[in-house]
């Protein structure tokens, strides 16, 4: 079956709609309706003609659907390019929601890691000690950091997914995120160890000597450590922050 | 005072948006939400102070799968706009300051739990738009995600109301009633807070050689710190 090719305009709607992918982030289908929301003027081209199929896809985008929203951008290209070929009588329906099934938690999973475990905590303590010297300089660094690497990622993977669930698979590979999500989760490190020294030497040692500024460092080192065993075991900033509150309520109450 | 909640609202609503529903560029970050706070209510540099410190304490927790993390853009409308409103009356010591950063946690579970009713209401326009697809009406996909969208706007913009207001009435009415003795007896808990950020993104960019590099790191920057201040 011969069928239109998805125009310009629709492309580029589709591309811009993928930013508002959590737009109704619920907890039944998740991102469906965002999803749903994202590849509608696609699904728009291709079945301009035939309304009882452009429904059928519709509802097959608003089954359950999640994942670290900016690698959504990846499944939706190639979830277009997947419908392309529905509509033209290349490929099972089937396999579209299969594709997105299979794709979703493993991508999910990287760019969880990738975006919120080394991308983000890289550019906000980089932005936290830039703002040291000026609030304006913090801001500027810590957005332009995340997202000069954050919206390349999403052009590039919207980009290999329309080339198709091969291009999609091979650009995932190229792209070796797992190496790049640990060189960020090192420079954060650094930074975090910077971020914490400038504040050590800047509250603890008030006076006296070197070992009172060495006895300071040790106790700094302990305390990042012993909050660190505690975020392991599960235990909350919150619920941290909520013990320090009650210990100053009790330091005014004395 | 009128037109900077109006502008507070306004702002707020934007960060709120890019938090969850819109683009996450990062706009909601503690960082940018507390500076400009602090600008709206007459003093960058005293917001962009709490945000330095609340940017890092929540990293710990990953907005993964359906876990919703503590409010950190909340806390930070909270405290930006406080430590503003206390630079221009009681003067920011480090006993209000840390009493803002620690009081800020009741905001941030506040705006969690706001956070989570919003994302049950949306079930029921998820729903909603499902039905309306299913009696053949295709639009009502774009119009359950411009619902979902408002409802998100609406809530963010209520929350920058009601968590800017706390953080002028703290700074004006509870801050106020303490003497700077007792201030700064609470200031003995400051140092804890840096750390904590710093133990934030320690524990989240966990590889073989993190414990290393961070330690070394924060010896040597923490020995050139005290080196430059003693001999200043």
């Amino acid at each position: 079956m011969t069928m239109p090719p998805l125009a310009t305009r629709s492309r580029s709607a589709v591309w811009r709609r993928q930013f508002l992918l959590q737009g109704c982030w619920n907890y039944e289908g998740m991102q469906n309706v965002g999803f749903a929301y994202a590849i509608l003027p696609a699904l728009r081209d291709f079945y301009a003609n035939r309304p009882e199929e452009a429904l059928k896809a519709v509802k097959r985008h608003l089954e359950f659907f999640n994942t670290q929203p900016a690698m959504g951008a990846l499944i939706l290209g190639a979830s277009v390019r997947l419908e392309e070929r529905v509509a033209a009588g290349e490929a099972d329906p089937r396999a579209i929601g299969t594709f997105k099934v299979g794709l979703m938690g493993s991508l999910g999973a990287i760019g969880d890691s990738f975006f919120w475990g080394a991308l983000r905590p890289m550019a906000s303590v980089a932005g936290a000690l830039l703002a040291l010297l000026h609030p304006l300089l913090g801001i500027a660094a810590l957005l332009l950091i995340y997202n000069g690497v954050h919206l390349t990622l999403r052009r590039r993977g919207f980009a290999a997914g329309m080339e198709g669930p091969e291009g999609a698979v091979g650009w995932l590979k190229r792209a070796a995120l797992n190496v790049r999500t640990d060189d960020r989760k090192l420079l954060a490190a650094i930074l975090a160890g910077a971020y914490a020294g400038v504040f050590a030497g800047r509250f603890l040692v008030q006076g006296g000597g070197a070992p009172h500024a060495l006895a300071s460092l040790l106790l700094a080192a302990a305390a990042v450590h012993l909050f660190a065993v505690l975020f392991r075991k599960a235990v909350s900033p919150s619920e941290i922050l909520s013990f320090l509150l009650f210990v100053g309520v009790l330091i005014l109450w004395r | 005072m009128a037109w900077r909640f109006l502008l507070a609202i306004l702002l707020g609503g934007l960060c709120y948006l890019d938090r969850t529903a819109a683009c996450q560029l990062m706009l909601h970050r503690p960082l940018v939400v507390a500076t400009l706070m602090g600008a709206v209510f007459g003093n960058m540099a005293a917001g962009a102070q709490v945000g330095v410190v609340l940017e890092l304490i929540y990293l710990a927790r990953l907005p993964v799968g359906a876990s919703i993390p503590p409010d950190d853009t909340g806390a930070a409308v909270f405290g930006g706009s406080a430590a503003a409103i206390a630079s221009s009356s009681i003067g920011l010591d480090a006993g209000s300051f840390t009493a803002l950063l620690l009081l800020s946690v009741v905001v941030a579970e506040a705006g969690k739990a706001a956070d989570r009713f919003v994302r049950k209401v949306n079930v029921r326009i998820a729903r909603l738009t499902a039905e309306s697809v299913d009696r053949g009406d295709v639009q009502a996909v774009e119009h359950g995600l411009l619902a979902g969208l408002t409802l998100f706007a609406v809530t963010g913009m209520v929350l920058a109301l009601v968590f800017s207001g706390a953080g002028v009435a703290v700074s004006k009415e509870l801050l106020p009633r303490f003497g700077p003795a007792s201030r700064g007896n609470f200031a003995i808990l400051l140092p804890a807070l840096p750390l904590l950020g710093a133990a934030s993104v320690y524990s989240c960019s966990r590889t073989e050689r993190t414990a290393a590099v961070f330690f070394l790191t924060m010896a040597a920057v923490f020995g050139g710190t005290v080196l430059f201040r003693w001999s200043a």
